[in-house]
């Protein structure tokens, strides 16, 4: 079986090329097990990866034009040759690392954490049944970042644009009974980039390796803006 | 926000507006294809009947307003270069702003006639 993988070393390389190596393929076989072949045969060859169950969200890359995880994405599902490639549009570090200094920072823009106004309890906040539910969907992010590389909005304004990981998140929190700041964190979206360059293309939706909604949950920040306002 | 341009606003501005030119638009369709109008003087009778009229007058801006919102998005993805940013958006501006004002005199002009 033919992998082709994006190689580059900024110290060596003055441009970026594709490698092709050939890899003997395994039932059940992950694209993270080939990875770590290609890494046997050359061990220049870099790439992120840590769990290998879908978890840690390390090893987001973008395989035949489309990103995921390599960990849960199996070979056998993937039409031949394999094209790996680093995510689109963040600037590359080595091969298929890339910096994602720029998505992590528009996650902390988002205040990804509980702000609460009233005395803390001496023992936990209650929330009910519904009110916890309102965060099935939201919360189970990883942050792989499969969803803000893929959107186009996001790579032609990705030091304006929030993006779709942290929106979800912005919204776990508006969403979140015991937050609150709802409309400090809805100030804080306001104008045209933060929130409002999504057009709902719904690649976010497309590549989520773990079947979130971002466009929905940026629907929902919409809605509450608006009710806010009139 | 005072420093920003408006996000909600043209958000919800771009939405509503598509609703009302949805449904002229359909309006507007059926018209010209079904019942199109023979020749220039039935084309006039047809402006000229008040609802028409209003419904042409309000068609305006409200095109204006959406394709302003929509285009706007489209600089704000695509043209980085502040400078050229402005120029585009004035230029787009004018051409609006210009293409309206025609648009709306050849209504009025039409009842005179």
């Amino acid at each position: 079986m033919k992998i082709s993988v994006y190689r580059y070393h900024p110290e060596t390389d003055s441009k970026p090329h594709m490698q092709t190596f050939e890899i003997e393929e395994r039932p059940g076989m992950m694209l993270r097990e080939a990875l770590l072949e290609i890494k046997v045969q050359d061990e220049t060859f870099a790439f992120r990866h840590s769990c290998g169950e879908g978890v840690c969200g390390s090893d987001g890359m973008n395989v035949n034009g489309r990103n995921c995880l390599a960990c849960i994405t199996p070979i056998a599902e993937l039409k031949q040759p394999i094209e790996v490639r680093p995510f689109p549009g963040r600037p590359v570090v080595r091969d298929l690392v890339v910096d994602m200094s720029q998505f992590y920072e528009q996650y902390r823009n988002v205040q990804p954490y509980l702000v609460r106004k009233d005395p803390l309890p001496e023992q936990e906040i209650l929330q009910s049944p519904a009110d916890r539910e309102k965060l099935d969907g939201l919360y189970e992010c990883i942050l792989c970042g499969c969803c803000s590389t893929s959107c186009p909005s996001f790579w032609w304004n990705p030091d304006k644009f929030h993006g779709p990981a942290a929106l979800l998140q912005s919204w776990r929190f508006l969403a979140d009974s015991r937050d609150q700041a709802t409309d400090e964190r809805l100030d804080d979206l306001e104008g045209p980039y933060k929130l409002f360059r999504c057009h709902t293309i719904m690649n976010c939706v497309e590549v989520c390796p773990k079947g979130l909604n971002p466009t929905k949950a940026i629907g929902h920040i919409k809605d509450l803006m608006l009710e806010r306002s009139v | 926000m005072s420093r920003q341009a408006s996000g909600l606003k043209a958000w919800v501005v771009q939405r509503v507006t598509a609703v009302y030119l949805g449904l002229f638009a359909t309006y507007l369709a059926l018209v010209f294809l079904v019942l199109t109008p023979a020749d220039h003087a039935a084309l006039l009778a047809w402006v000229r009947a008040p609802l028409v009229t209003l419904g042409l007058l309000l068609f305006i801006p409200v095109l204006l307003a959406h394709a302003w919102v929509g285009i706007r998005d489209v600089y704000m993805d695509y043209i980085n270069a502040i400078g050229a940013r402005v120029v585009a958006l004035a230029l787009t501006a004018f051409v609006l702003l210009g293409a309206g004002l025609w648009a709306m005199q050849a209504i009025i002009l039409a009842q005179l006639h």
